[in-house]
């Protein structure tokens, strides 16, 4: 029996939790239109810069034990024809659209902000946590507190939609940074990017073997650390999460929803599951439900919250 | 699953001024249409078509275009390449007889399809075309193939036209069960046209970054099949749905650039 995987986020209804994160298939309209075949609920675009970015030279992806490492650096069509791909996409689909910005300006994520208003998108994710694009712009913003407080008063001052913050898990304390954007009215948090960075090395060739040497790390691998940190910020804050590192299965999923988030991230599981990945995982949700005798989605239980 | 080789060049063929064969000892187990990813490390990373693979060797066929490639025309046999792969869908070995057009340097997969193709008793005519006779390649190995060899150049003293001008004229005598093609974008849309009631499959490129099907940034308009999973090798259902095929790619940014 089919049981329900509807939730709720941020007063829309999603059929299901699964998200399309930043940086998955999510350069052209047609890639949110495959996913959306393939069983996801809401798809999010690469995170979109104010000029448009062709990104790193490979290789800009590399497998690793259980995870892969990734540095694409930012590749996107910029924010103008981002958005028009994301309104293309909404030609032909009731899909909730979240469009995620990075810049590295209070300023630059307030000209973008003012962008996506006049889109059709449904919600801004402020992409804070970019961990591959060191060299250029520094430490990710996700590191400073104070910093995160001001960009997302400034864009909840100035945007028409919801605003979603995409943390870093490469942070001392991720817990005052979420307060911080809490503080500062954010509707939600993303959590979380991807971890390190890290590296690997072709031993016959003596080099790294991404072109940028380090990389964020994803995949199974990092999945108890995403847990551990979504439970501790939904220990501590209000507002929803929306929970991604390294679900693969259904159960990774479970998993995830009672560690404290409600919409749930699958990215790198393609790699391993192939695009059919949302649909699979959505059946063994499902499954999950009838075995544990849950009549939907929302009756999966969050843990108790850990004592502030 | 990210199959990462590193190994020696074992063979340099000089095809044209600006095009080369490479060749390495390696049992890389891939089929006609499938690409590799070559990587030079600290330069780049891109896709290359397969020319041919055996059980001991492959062989990938490029022209020097920029700047990775001119750096690739520099390597000697011996000097290391690293490479992922094979990846991608592959073509269909078809019985009866088919015909592959070939333009310039994507001619090359079609030398591999053929080998295969031969194997189960196909019977093949292979149309290889180029802009000049110095641009046309592979004449002397499709040669040696048990198949009916063609080859046309678009312009020059012996100009006699185009690829697609040479099917035409074709596809008026003789019927095929299936049809392949590999060559520049402009030449598989004319043959498309001309393709209406003939089954094929195309071998089309688009930027890639990733190739292993995550990134979006080779998903085809609109349906989202992505170029280095359901393709490079598409068939004619699939390319009757792409609303950007012979229209438009996308760059390394995902902006859209107009054939």
């Amino acid at each position: 029996m089919l049981k329900s995987l509807e939730t709720e986020f941020l007063g829309k209804t999603i059929s299901n939790p699964l998200v399309l994160p930043a940086g998955i298939m999510g350069m052209a309209f047609s890639g949110f239109n495959i996913s959306v075949e393939n069983g996801v609920g809401i798809v999010m675009s690469k995170s979109l810069t104010l000029v448009p970015r062709k990104g790193h030279e490979g290789p800009v992806i590399t497998e690793v034990q259980n995870g892969l490492l990734n540095s694409m650096g930012l590749c996107n069509p910029g924010i103008n024809d981002g958005l028009y791909e994301i309104d293309q996409f909404k030609e032909r689909s009731q899909i909730p659209v979240i469009v995620s910005v990075f810049a590295t300006k209070t300023n630059d994520f307030l000209k973008l902000t003012l962008k996506a208003n006049r889109s059709q998108a449904d919600f801004l994710e402020l992409n804070l946590s970019c961990p591959n694009v060191f060299d250029e712009f520094g430490i990710p913003l996700a590191a400073s507190k104070d910093k995160v407080y001001e960009i997302v008063k400034t864009v909840k001052q100035n945007s028409k939609l919801p605003v979603i913050a995409k943390l870093s898990p490469n942070v001392h304390d991720i817990v005052s940074v979420a307060k911080a954007a809490e503080s500062a009215g954010v509707d939600a948090l993303c959590m979380i990017n991807t971890v390190g960075p890290g590296m690997a090395i072709d031993t016959k060739m003596v080099k790294p073997i991404l072109f940028n040497t380090f990389g964020g790390l994803s995949g199974p691998a990092i999945k108890p650390l995403a847990l551990k940190l979504i439970y501790e910020t939904y220990s501590a804050v209000n507002v929803p999460i929306i929970g991604m590192g390294g679900v693969t299965y259904g159960i990774d999923a479970v998993e995830m929803l009672m560690s404290g988030a409600v919409l749930i991230g699958v990215g790198t599981a393609i790699y391993y599951r192939g695009i059919d990945v949302f649909a699979k995982i959505n059946k063994e949700l499902n499954n999950f439900l009838q075995e544990s005798d849950y009549q939907q989605l929302k009756d999966i239980p969050k843990l108790e919250k850990l004592d502030g | 699953m990210d199959k990462r080789i590193t190994l020696p060049i074992t063979k340099i063929i000089t095809e044209a001024t600006d095009i080369k064969t490479f060749g390495f000892e390696y049992d890389l187990k891939a089929k006609p249409g499938q690409f590799i990813m070559l990587t030079d490390f600290g330069k780049g990373e891109k896709p290359f078509s397969l020319a041919d693979c055996t059980k001991t060797e492959f062989f990938i066929t490029i022209k020097q275009i920029g700047d990775f490639t001119t750096r690739l025309f520099q390597k000697d046999v011996g000097d290391l390449i690293s490479i992922r792969g094979p990846y991608g869908s592959s073509f269909f070995i078809s019985q009866g007889n088919v015909l592959l057009i070939g333009g310039g340097f994507a001619t090359p997969p079609l030398y591999f399809l053929s080998k295969e193709l031969l194997k189960i008793g196909t019977k093949i005519t292979v149309i290889n075309g180029a802009k000049t006779n110095q641009q046309l390649i592979f004449s002397d190995r499709f040669e040696q193939l048990e198949l009916n060899y063609m080859s046309t150049t678009q312009f020059g003293a012996h100009g006699n036209g185009t690829a697609v001008d040479r099917t035409k004229k074709l596809l008026k005598k003789e019927q095929f069960d299936y049809l392949y093609a590999s060559g520049p974008e402009m030449m598989l849309n004319a043959l498309s046209t001309i393709l209406k009631d003939d089954e094929y499959e195309f071998l089309l490129e688009r930027y890639m970054k990733c190739a292993v099907g995550i990134c979006g940034s080779c998903t085809l308009d609109p349906i989202g099949i992505r170029l280095c999973m359901e393709g490079p090798v598409l068939p004619k259902r699939i390319v009757e749905q792409l609303t950007e095929f012979g229209k438009y790619h996308r760059d390394a940014s995902g902006m859209r650039i107009k054939f």
